[in-house]
């Protein structure tokens, strides 16, 4: 057993740069906050940062990245980074391929950092000591953070920290991040200047360091990568099973040749080589652990045992699942929508004094429904984001998100989903956009972008107002049985969108999502209560990010449809209307006034760019049984569903009916085609413009947050070709297979 | 079969049965992973729970409670307490 562990008193410090009176002015600039998953990191983070925190993403991949600053005692700023939580070095997950990637200097912008602080949960000593011992044999600066230790102590845990401090070689700082505990103690140490841990804990055996020796001899020089470092990125890359991007990138072809070369002959002479050091890394751990908690007092966790009897019971569990779902989805669907009439009435009181102090003309025209209809699109979405987020942090936090997916992984994994893909998809039935941003739940990068790729599927509160003016004008209010035709109907819409999400994802998973080697192990951790403070940083940062990042893409996007609105102005006729609106006004005659109003803006939007749009794709939606004047409602509601609506009452020069509106409802019924002389929109049109509507990605707020979410614009150029795709196919079923039934009369 | 009988697999086991890891089989990267987060032969394991609907199974190792899918948990061999 001693033979293992292996101490060197004193190491010559080699690399790691001599202690010279200039070592004073390159104190620690940076400290990067890193552990295991649950240890605490974030709430350390946030304690350390307080509001000073920026979110962004690693380039390339869909990894956050948090940064913050601190002041420590002597007055000095440092930077201080929030490393995703992870197991090992040996990444897993696009998380812990940033961490890794970190650390060895391989990412470019991100630098190692000078100082690692280690959190660790103290009362899960043993577990989470496996990465800081894989850390720590990189040989840079480290403190460890003894987290948690009111729990360890209300446990009766006794955790010998000086004894831990003289084991592993590191400062130790006794803490409880989520009282606020130990922090002074933290930042007074990393005011002092923190010497590299000693040689690793425990050697290589002699024949494969011998092999990453010779690997790494023929590894270029990378500049940021510690000296220490280079065994690690030779072992890497001596693990590594050819599908990592990083590491092809961080040697050439031959040597990364060499390292396939050398790992099949070390498979071939000692099979198992990879996992025997994991063995030797807990048989180091389980001594200190030994020796650092001496009594090993209760670690039956009682409180833990007594809920997950009803929360993850046969019966109750399911139920209570059911309960909690059912509050979340209430309180996004019907909740919200108070707070977001708020911030519509806000805007349109904003837009009507705008309009009323400005001058007519294309200015006001463009503030007022270009940029202002493009910020009250974003800032309606606020408040569901807000109460998506408000409830996910905290059945994170305290622990509930785990069986949450520990219950429901059977049911998803069907799809080929993990259990943590139900909560993104339930929310996506109020709104696709928190739901799209609920799916950094999930750590595998495919089912989380199949996941992504099938939320908008779920038919979103938006398309409520467009289903409800077709059912209305064209589904009969009869009794099928003990349901209404219309409830059927609408009933039947949302099963087809979840009937095209369970197809899109199976395609998915078996084809451009497919591979990997999926792994569901998940921790359970023990329950937490969740702190008010951590809580609510989450909510304004994931409502920040939403109106910072996907807002100026949806307010381009306003400007552009209100620029294809609105020009070119005019049209045929519209100046004589004009005088005698103008005429009808002077005499007072409001109502004729009115009417000619609306006839203006039919005829202008029928000339605009729009129309025009209209009238070019009416060949490509005629197969579906849709007009030029529907041609017109599909690229407008591209700024959100319902705008359909208004659109189709502006063309019927209508003025600002809504879905309800019993003469919208008349007019789309009753209009006639004046070349055949039959009525334009028949049931089957309105069925096949329904199923249109289910499956057609027509939301230019749904792309914004996609291409937030998934860093690149592949994604969600891809989910518009393939839902439109897949609406278009469909209502050209419905449609010609209704006519050919002979139902489109 | 007396083979199965010795060292049944992870899955085998039921709600509140324990043992210890006997070895382990599969894919090495997976084998490697599932190492990592504690589950190491000779390593006491408990099965806590099975999810209410069979899948996945909740164990204890190390004082950490894991959930593992019962395909992951037909790879690790255990000798029952």
């Amino acid at each position: 057993m001693s033979s293992v562990i292996e101490r060197d008193p004193a190491p010559p410090p080699q690399g790691d740069g001599p202690r010279t009176p200039a070592a004073a002015a390159r104190r620690p600039g940076r400290v990067a906050i890193l552990g295991n998953p649950n240890a605490g990191k974030s709430t350390l983070f946030n304690r350390l940062t307080g509001l000073r925190q920026k979110v962004g993403n690693y380039p390339g991949v869909t990894v956050e990245k948090k940064t913050g600053a601190t002041v420590l005692p002597s007055g000095r700023r440092v930077e201080v980074l929030d490393l995703p939580g992870s197991y090992s070095l040996q990444p897993g997950s696009p998380d812990e391929t940033i961490v890794r990637d970190v650390l060895l200097g391989l990412q470019g912008d991100t630098p190692p950092p000078d100082v690692i602080v280690f959190v660790v949960d103290a009362t899960h000593l043993e577990r989470h000591l496996y990465l800081l011992l894989q850390v720590r044999e990189l040989g840079r600066p480290m403190v460890l953070a003894l987290n948690m230790m009111d729990d360890a102590r209300a446990r009766g845990l006794r955790v010998e920290s000086a004894e831990l401090e003289r084991e592993l070689g590191l400062p130790v700082v006794e803490m409880s991040a989520a009282r606020g505990e130990g922090l002074d103690r933290l930042r007074a140490l990393l005011d002092r200047d923190i010497e590299p841990p000693a040689l690793p804990l425990r050697r290589w055996p002699a024949h494969i360091e011998r092999v990453v020796h010779r690997l790494e001899a023929r590894l270029p020089r990378i500049p940021a990568l510690p000296e220490r470092g280079r065994f690690d990125l030779a072992l890497a890359l001596l693990m590594d099973d050819g599908d990592d991007e990083v590491l092809a990138r961080a040697a050439p072809p031959d040597v990364l040749e060499d390292a396939r070369l050398l790992a099949r002959r070390l498979d071939h002479a000692w099979p198992g080589w990879r996992s025997d050091h994991v063995e030797g890394r807990y048989e180091i751990i389980h001594e200190i652990a030994r020796r650092a908690l001496p009594v090993p007092g209760e670690t039956r966790d009682v409180v833990r045992e007594r809920i997950d009897r009803v929360l993850t019971h046969r019966v109750f569990g399911p139920i209570l699942f059911l309960l909690i779902m059912g509050t979340i989805f209430q309180s996004i669907f019907a909740w919200a929508a108070p707070l977001m009439d708020l911030m519509d009435l806000g805007i349109s009181r904003l837009a009507a004094l705008t309009a009323s102090v400005m001058p007519a003309g294309p200015l006001r025209s463009m503030l007022v429904d270009g940029v202002m209809a493009g910020v009250g699109t974003t800032l309606v979405f606020v408040p569901q984001i807000a109460i998506l987020f408000l409830f996910i942090s905290v059945l994170e936090d305290s622990g509930y998100m785990a069986r949450a997916a520990f219950i429901m992984d059977r049911l998803m994994a069907r799809v080929g989903l993990s259990g943590r893909a139900f909560i993104p998809l339930l929310s996506s039935f109020a709104c696709a956009i928190p739901g799209i941003m609920a799916t950094r739940t999930i750590d595998s990068r495919r089912d989380r972008f199949a996941t992504i790729m099938i939320a908008p599927f779920m038919s979103c509160s938006a398309r409520l107002p467009v289903y409800a003016l077709l059912i209305g004008a064209f589904v009969p209010n009869v009794w099928v049985g003990f349901v209404t035709l219309p409830g059927l109907t609408l009933f039947s819409l949302y099963v087809l969108g979840v009937a095209a999400a369970i197809l899109l994802a199976a395609v998915l998973k078996r084809t451009v999502l497919r591979g990997g080697k999926p792994l569901y192990v998940m921790e359970l951790p023990p329950y937490r209560m969740p702190s008010l403070r951590s809580v609510l940083l989450t909510v304004r940062e994931r409502s920040l990010l939403f109106v910072r990042k996907a807002g100026t893409v949806i307010l381009a996007v306003s400007v552009v449809l209100w620029f294809l609105a609105s020009y070119p102005r005019g049209g045929p006729g519209v100046e004589a209307l004009e005088t005698r609106a103008a005429a009808a006004e002077a005499a007072g005659d409001e109502a004729a006034a009115g009417a000619l109003r609306q006839e203006i803006a039919g005829l202008s939007l029928e000339h605009s760019f729009a129309g025009r749009v209209g009238r070019a794709i009416e060949p490509a939606i005629e197969p579906l049984g849709f007009d030029w004047r529907i041609g017109i409602g599909l690229l407008t509601s591209f700024a959100a569903r319902e705008v359909m609506v208004s659109t189709m009452a502006t063309v019927f020069h209508l003025g600002d009916a809504d879905e309800n509106s019993r003469t919208l409802r008349e007019r789309l019924r009753e209009e006639v085609d004046p070349d055949t002389g039959r009525r334009t929109y028949t049931a089957l049109v309105g069925v096949s413009l329904m199923v249109f509507f289910a499956l057609a990605c027509q939301c230019m707020s749904t792309v914004a947050v996609v291409r937030r979410e998934t860093n690149s614009w592949r994604w969600p150029i891809a989910m518009l070709v393939v839902m439109n795709a897949m609406a278009w196919l469909a209502s050209f079923a419905v449609y010609q297979g209704g006519r050919m039934l002979g139902l489109g009369s | 079969m007396s083979e199965v009988a010795a060292s049944p697999t992870l899955d085998r086991l039921g709600p509140d049965e324990s043992g210890r890891i006997a070895r382990m089989g599969g894919d090495p990267t997976v084998v490697r992973r599932l190492m990592e987060l504690g589950l190491v032969p000779g390593t006491r394991v408990r099965v806590v729970r099975r999810a209410p609907f069979g899948d996945p199974i909740e164990l204890e190792v190390r004082g950490v409670h894991l959930s593992l899918r019962r395909s992951e948990a037909r790879l690790i061999h255990v000798e029952r307490d």
